[in-house]
């Protein structure tokens, strides 16, 4: 990463008051982990990691704090505001502008403590371009894995930021197309969306297109991921052997909320990962709350906070079913999409636990099990030696009380600690949630 | 005496330089309001209203000061001694985050405003965009987006290369209806692989037609001169600010020209001489002599670079003692300059002959005047933008001072935070 590499020879000592290494086991009292480099050296309790007999090293105590993985958020939208404008306005504004919110955003999502990001649908080459800057050591950002443009029909969801194709051969050649320029996995949204022209209710690809993508990808050594808004798209998913289903909202053609438990169970059975994203939902109803705490709701719009509460429930009642039968259910904000602001992943992890997820289960679900998700558990979402060194410190333990991710006091990334700039600067980032809300 | 929602800010220092021709006033006070100033001067004549909120701050044993202004900058640029012609090759979106990152920087060294002149297609007014959408922030900005070359002229690479009148106008009207608020146009050529440096770019009728058309608009005109005869032409046409004017035959060599001084001093035109730009090349020579020693042609380009320097600076002082109003920016990060460093140029305007006082002036009332923005930024007056530098030390003894720097306020804000980009 350009100038922001640490010498090879420096040694790094973080120590705190308790250490989850993200694999799953009881936190370590008084654990402690030794970077060297870019790299984890030694992890375990402090008094049995230390560094080689005289070799210069930093060290870091935090007594009583918690000592964790970097976490890795797997879907984002680095050229979104989170001020609730839909895609189509966002698309509106010129590629120059929109990197520079990424920039602004890839900030956010470090300052709180995510060290990994997947990015899931910019406009054009918004992304490659700050890949491109960020190795030319204009800017930091979390280590990105990049879809580049998503995959869409004519019409389709997300259309508007690039790439709209029809037909198999069609779609095999943007897929190449987004390889050649860079993506690192691919991106479909195989139903309608939030996008004005779209079906959020149908598929949107044909089945003979979805397993053109894939396969496609596949060939590459790439991953995919679908935006699924309905059934029909999930079960397309599946037949088409994708990697991870996003939203998985089991909605009918007729707009009425049905979990199928086969369906489900298929995606079990092929090791799909399943990202719910429910606090971009709960986020728009938050907005409603905070209008509604400050200057109160008109009858209509009480009424579309009501059925944003409605399915809210759904979505968690859902998630907790597939959360019961094992799949692999793991945090991706989708900020900043729609009302939610990059700089805020907690509250997806949170709603996991609200689903049903274990403090403890929330945790590795933003840290090794995203890692997992996006083949990167070899390198991120873990406290072990060999792997990169991105650590952070909470205060508090969030094992106990998810609550604690939200406390993030340091950030190391790549075995640097990061100039997290004032508390005000983070600040400016988060977004809170109603006074009045019960969720 | 701070109040959590103050409808004042007041600063309180051991010293304050208005950025007006009077000496430094002892234990002065800067009243600030909605980003405006109310009042500034000795502390006893600073006072808020009766039952005002009123946020205090203390500086003790520092100096309060306008805020920088920083007549040139390249805010794409990345100051690493790479060309012009490779900067080009960059794609916007790079570019405009790299002009995010410059903003930002040469805010927190001191620079509260800053006149851009001259950027690839439409990155700066991208930038601007992302001010006014609250993505980013830095100084206030004075752009020229694209500046006006001939073809094959210096900077033609940024996107306009013009020919003849109609062109010219036609370009000039272009990148007024984009938001330009000057016109930059390079009147010789320059560093630009294929340009002439020593000789004259655009025809006097040319030129004529571009200064006229900024005019009209109400926009200021800067024009480039790395060589005599632009300067002559550039003045034949009624431009506002000359920069770099480099006394260069077309051979080549110095011939410091007191009739043309005395017509820049006569026409009131302002000149931005770029001194320590041109010792980028120099410290990097000097570096390679210590640690492994120059080939017999470094010694060559090193003894020239030193000449030229010393060229420059004696016009320097005999343009000042003709009354040339000279004022200051950097012209980084171009070159081997990179941003957050403007207070090499104002040491060197020492070098040149300034006193310290004078030298600080440059870089703030008299660089404001040539922006022709003095009506909002380079003094702290009552009704001008809140822009204040706080450092520690008397900058009027001494410009390092200007290094120390403790806060800068911008609008009445205090300016916090990393800045963007690496950190």
């Amino acid at each position: 990463m350009g100038v922001n590499k640490v010498a090879n020879d420096a040694y790094t000592l973080i120590r705190g008051g308790r250490l989850i290494d993200g694999l799953g086991g009881t936190p370590v009292e008084n654990g402690a982990v030794l970077l060297r480099g870019d790299r984890i050296a030694a992890v375990g309790r402090a008094s049995e990691v230390a560094p080689p007999e005289g070799a210069p090293t930093a060290t870091y105590d935090y007594p009583g704090k918690t000592i964790m993985p970097g976490m890795v958020d797997c879907h984002t939208h680095h050229n979104g505001f989170g001020d609730g404008r839909p895609g189509e306005d966002v698309a509106a504004q010129p590629d120059e502008v929109l990197m520079l919110q990424s920039a602004r955003n890839a900030r956010a999502s470090l300052v709180t403590g995510v060290t990994t990001i997947r990015e899931n649908g910019p406009k054009n080459t918004t992304m490659f371009r700050l890949r491109d800057a960020v190795n030319q050591g204009i800017l930091i950002a979390p280590r990105m894995v990049l879809c580049g443009r998503p995959v869409a029909i004519v019409g389709g969801h997300m259309g508007y930021f690039g790439t709209e194709v029809t037909g198999a051969v069609e779609a095999k050649r943007e897929t190449r197309r987004l390889i050649q320029e860079g993506a690192d996995y691919i991106k479909i949204t195989a139903t309608g969306g939030s996008t004005r022209t779209s079906f959020p209710l149908r598929p949107s690809f044909t089945l003979e297109e979805l397993r053109a993508i894939t396969e496609e990808a596949q060939n590459f050594g790439k991953l995919t991921a679908t935006h699924c808004l309905s059934t029909q798209g999930i079960i397309n998913s599946l037949d088409a052997g994708v990697d991870m289903i996003v939203h998985c909202a089991f909605m009918e053609a007729d707009g009425s909320n049905n979990f199928r438990e086969d369906v489900a169970e298929r995606i079990g059975e092929q090791g799909a990962f399943v990202n719910p994203t429910l606090h971009v939902g709960r986020a728009r109803a938050w907005t409603f709350m905070h209008k509604r705490d400050e200057q109160g709701l008109t009858a209509e719009e009480q009424a579309r906070l009501d059925d944003n509460l409605r399915a809210y429930d759904d979505k968690l009642n859902d998630c907790r079913r597939m959360q019961e039968m094992g799949l692999k259910v793991i945090t991706g904000s989708d900020s900043s999409w729609g009302d939610y602001a990059l700089g805020n992943t907690f509250f997806e992890t949170e709603c996991l636990v609200d689903a049903g997820y274990s403090a403890m289960q929330g945790v590795l679900s933003v840290t090794s099990e995203a890692a997992k998700a996006l083949e990167l558990f070899e390198e991120v979402g873990s406290l072990e030696p060999g792997k990169a060194a991105d650590v952070i410190v909470v205060d508090g333990n969030p094992a106990e009380d998810i609550g604690a991710l939200w406390n993030v006091d340091d950030v190391f990334f790549g075995g640097r600690l990061l100039d997290r700039g004032t508390p005000e600067s983070v600040d400016a980032f988060r977004q809170l949630r109603p006074d009045s809300s019960p969720i | 005496m701070s109040d959590a929602n103050p409808d004042f800010t007041l600063l309180r220092v051991a010293r304050l330089i208005d950025g007006g021709a009077g000496r430094p006033v002892e234990r002065g006070a800067v009243l600030m309001r909605g980003g405006e100033i109310v009042a500034a001067g000795p502390e006893e004549q600073v006072v808020p209203p009766e039952g005002a909120r009123v946020h205090e701050v203390h500086y003790e044993d520092k100096t309060a000061l306008p805020g920088l202004v920083d007549c040139h900058v390249h805010l794409t640029g990345f100051g690493d001694g790479r060309s012009g012609d490779e900067l080009a090759t960059l794609p916007d979106e790079v570019l405009t985050l790299q002009a995010a990152r410059n903003a930002a920087d040469h805010l927190r060294s001191g620079v509260t405003t800053v006149r851009d002149c001259g950027a690839k297609n439409h990155t700066t007014f991208m930038l601007r965009t992302a001010y006014e959408m609250s993505i980013t922030s830095g100084p206030r900005l004075s752009l020229a987006g694209r500046p006006l070359a001939i073809v094959g002229g210096h900077l033609g690479y940024f996107g306009i290369e013009a020919t003849g009148e109609v062109e010219c106008r036609a370009h000039v009207r272009q990148l007024v209806k984009e938001g330009a608020d000057f016109i930059k146009v390079t009147a010789t050529g320059g560093s630009t692989r294929t340009s002439f440096p020593t000789r004259p770019s655009f025809s006097p009728d040319e030129l004529a037609a571009i200064v006229d058309e900024a005019h009209s608009f109400g926009k200021h005109t800067v024009a480039h001169c790395a060589s005599t005869q632009g300067m002559v032409n550039a003045l034949d046409a009624g431009i506002d600010t000359i920069v770099h004017a480099m006394f260069v035959e077309p051979n080549g060599s110095w011939l410091y020209r007191p009739d043309v001084a005395e017509r820049i001093a006569r026409q009131g035109v302002f000149v931005n001489p770029t001194i320590h730009n041109g010792r980028g090349r120099v410290l990097a020579l000097e570096r390679k002599r210590l640690e492994q020693g120059l080939t017999e042609s470094e010694q060559a380009e090193l003894d020239g670079l030193l000449r030229r320097d010393d060229e420059r600076l004696a016009a320097f002082a005999a343009m000042r003692d003709a009354g040339v109003r000279l004022v200051c920016g950097s012209d980084s990060a171009w070159s081997a300059y990179p941003m957050g460093g403007f207070q090499h140029e104002v040491a060197a305007h020492v070098e040149g002959g300034m006193s310290h006082m004078e030298a600080i002036l440059s870089a703030t009332s008299a660089s404001a005047r040539s922006c022709w923005m003095d009506g909002e930024v380079g003094a702290l007056e009552p009704g001008k933008r809140a822009d204040v530098l706080v450092v520690d030390g008397d900058p009027s003894q001494d410009v390092g001072a200007l290094w120390n720097v403790a806060d800068v306020y911008l609008d009445g804000e205090r300016v916090t935070g990393p800045g963007f980009g690496v950190s």
